[in-house]
């Protein structure tokens, strides 16, 4: 079956309006291209999708070369808030922008959701 | 203990990860992933950070080398590895004429941001369809006759051969450093 990629964009979408502090989300292929995106304005979706790519690549390399073993997710925490980056079955990986006011523990609950519901589609 | 950085960049498919890996002294840390984009046509495998691979070149003196990703989209690794790069090579394979203007894209893109030593490597010189030198530093945009920086053909599943190229852009390096003391 071809993946719906409008019901992609509807999930991202109701994710980013429906959790609190989340300001952007994406679905991205491994190797750097936008399966589905909902951005803040002025990101290029493009570009995060390859950003995306390469930290993860690296973050995985890291888990091996370093024996932490496979990588659940890939924090990055700035002043301003959170880049989360979790892989989403093995065709694509999920990055959730939020705000550095965002409950972690919600957060995670609700990328886990997500990713459930994304994976459905992109099997 | 001198490190020189050396970035290895160029189209997709022009061998800059298989340069890396015949050269390396480690195991190369790559980034690679399955390409699903039109990269697919020319290889399974795609690099999506960088390539890192390490040579000792003399008793006090170590080469690293960084490989870029191909695509446009990774541009800004182009970016963050050319910033500490102290020389690098732009590898095209010889025989994808359709791709020079491509390589002169990213040949601009660093040029507009860095001003190190380059030389140009060729790759699948000994392809029937393979351009020749002259011509294809033209299609780069070097249309003055001898104005061009070294070109270099180089097989990059040789060692030696990569060796030679390696060989021949830290020797670049040193003489336009001897110039600017």
């Amino acid at each position: 079956m071809a993946i719906n990629t409008e019901k992609l964009g509807v999930v991202l979408q109701n994710f980013v309006t429906a959790t609190n502090d989340v300001q952007g989300a994406a679905l991205v292929t491994p190797d750097g291209l936008p399966l589905a995106a909902c951005l803040p304005g002025g990101m290029d979706d493009e570009r995060v999708s390859a950003m995306s790519a390469a930290i993860l690549s690296l973050g995985e390399r890291i888990g091996t070369e370093l024996s932490r073993g496979g990588i659940d997710r890939i924090y990055v925490e700035g002043n301003q808030g959170y880049a989360i980056l979790t892989s989403c079955g093995d065709d694509a990986v999920f990055l959730v922008l939020a705000s550095a006011s965002a409950k972690q523990g919600i957060l995670m609950l609700e990328i886990k959701r997500s990713i459930s519901e994304l994976k459905l589609l992109l099997a | 203990m001198e490190v020189m950085r050396l970035v290895v960049t160029g189209p997709v498919g022009a061998g800059k990860s298989t340069f890396i890996r015949s050269v390396s002294e480690i195991e190369v840390v790559d980034t690679d992933r399955q390409a699903t984009d039109e990269t697919a046509n020319l290889k399974a495998k795609t690099t999506v950070a960088f390539d890192f691979g390490r040579l000792q070149f003399g008793p006090d003196m170590a080469l690293h080398l960084y490989g870029t990703p191909g695509q446009a989209r990774f541009d800004f690794m182009w970016n963050i590895l050319i910033q500490k790069a102290h020389a690098y090579m732009l590898l095209v394979a010889a025989h994808r004429s359709d791709e020079f203007y491509y390589a002169r894209r990213i040949l601009n893109f660093i040029k507009q941001r860095s001003q190190i030593p380059m030389i140009i490597g060729l790759t699948y010189t000994d392809s029937p369809d393979a351009w020749d030198e002259e011509t294809i530093s033209l299609a780069l945009g070097y249309t003055h006759a001898g104005q061009h920086p070294p070109i270099i053909a180089v097989d990059a599943r040789q060692r030696a051969s990569v060796a030679q190229a390696v060989l021949t852009l830290v020797q670049h390096l040193m003489q336009s450093q001897g110039c600017l003391v």
